[in-house]
């Protein structure tokens, strides 16, 4: 391949990624500011959370480091996992907060569900800070990346049985359903990208792959949000097909 | 490395079952008429026809036909919703979404019939994707007055 050809391959690896990632700043800026504006922040206030640690870690913290340190910096390197790693721990925070919405009538459910939400969170929290704190120097190895993926496969489990437990509930959140679909997407298709990059030799369609699926994910979790929040009912009613014994 | 399989074959296929969710919730929006009637008469869409043949007669799918008559509905009923009562002249996010899940699912419908697999739930899958389009052309169209035109002399006029 002659140097033309590299280079314009990497102009278009560029120019996807970065397309992928101001549309993602973009979409996540869009939904912020229909929350507020439609004055949704109290009755989805997790949701408001989310996307302003998103904003603040993703847009401003690594972007400053990126200027202040340089992309190919240690600095850099750190920062970016570190705020992946508090990223999916409110990810993980949301999943509960979604918890707690589907059991809003049940408060007998969520006290079961608490604790059992509370030690995954714990034994999530403890993985987390042995695998840091042993291979702080080397932040940006297969440990973390192991670390990442049993993270993310822990929050899609939940996320899943989340929506079974609604999909079986006698009432109908529409809104709340097209919420943790969203937050489904985002978590499963990532974890399948980091179980193949732990399975794939290194390679640099492997890392563009990773890197723009992450993206990816977001923007379709963001649009499912965006539909949710301004096209379905916030009301929750009562389930059609659950016989009216059922729902008593 | 076993662990590493699974986890890829389950984030896999839950990434495809919540994107499937997501198309079903939108596909599940109530309208307040049935606007997809005046549309389909008016364009002499086929998809009506489409799903009653495949749902109340026991016979045989005629699947060139159909799979014909399906693109060509949805040929149509794209073009409607970027240009009919749509100002921006751009589809919406879930509009694109659910493009992509008609896509899919007729790419899956090419599939079902090369391994000789029942094509029904493909296809009413497929007709229930182009109703709710011309519902969203109906719902925008109505929601319009274009002078002296009716709505389906608005769409002729496309």
């Amino acid at each position: 391949m002659d140097r033309r050809t590299i280079a314009g391959g990497l102009m278009l690896e560029r120019l996807l990624t970065d397309g992928l990632q101001y549309a993602a700043y973009f979409s996540e800026a869009l939904v912020l500011g229909v929350l507020l504006v439609r004055g949704h922040r109290k009755r989805l206030a997790g949701v408001c959370l989310f996307l302003i640690l998103f904003l603040l870690l993703d847009g401003v913290a690594r972007f400053y480091t990126i200027l202040r340190y340089g992309i190919q910096s240690r600095d850099y390197y750190n920062v970016y996992w570190l705020t992946d790693v508090v990223l999916t721990v409110a990810a993980f925070a949301l999943v509960c907060g979604f918890f707690r919405r589907a059991c809003a009538g049940n408060e007998k459910m969520w006290h079961n569900l608490r604790p059992l939400l509370g030690f995954v969170f714990l034994l999530l929290a403890a993985i987390s800070y042995f695998m840091i704190a042993s291979k702080f120097h080397d932040l940006y190895s297969e440990f973390i990346t192991q670390f990442q993926q049993n993270t993310y496969f822990a929050c899609l489990v939940l996320t899943t049985l989340l929506y079974i437990m609604m999909q079986s509930s006698a009432v109908r959140d529409e809104e709340l359903a097209m919420l943790v679909c969203g937050m489904g997407i985002l978590f499963a298709a990532p974890a399948a990208a980091l179980a193949l990059f732990k399975l794939c030799p290194q390679s640099d369609y492997v890392n563009i792959l990773i890197s723009n699926v992450d993206q990816l994910c977001m923007l379709g979790m963001l649009s499912t949000w965006l539909y949710a929040i301004t096209k379905l009912p916030h009301e929750v009613t009562a389930r059609a097909d659950v016989p009216v014994v059922a729902r008593t | 490395m076993v662990m590493s399989i699974l986890v890829l074959i389950f984030g896999l296929a839950l990434c495809l079952f919540f994107i499937q969710r997501a198309c079903q919730h939108i596909l599940a929006r109530r309208f307040n008429e049935e606007y997809f009637r005046s549309i389909a008469n008016a364009n002499r869409l086929e998809f009506p026809f489409v799903r009653k043949a495949v749902e109340e007669f026991d016979a045989p799918v005629d699947y060139p036909w159909i799979r014909m008559a399906l693109k060509c509905d949805y040929l149509a009923l794209t073009y409607l919703l970027k240009n009919a009562a749509n100002a921006r002249h751009r589809f919406a996010r879930d509009e694109v979404i659910l493009m992509a899940y008609f896509r899919t699912v007729l790419f899956v419908l090419g599939l079902l019939h090369l391994l000789r697999m029942p094509e029904r739930r493909a296809i009413v899958k497929l007709t229930d994707i182009l109703q709710h389009f011309a519902d969203v052309v109906g719902e925008r169209v109505s929601n319009v007055r274009f002078g002296e035109l009716s709505a389906s002399d608005y769409l002729l006029s496309l």
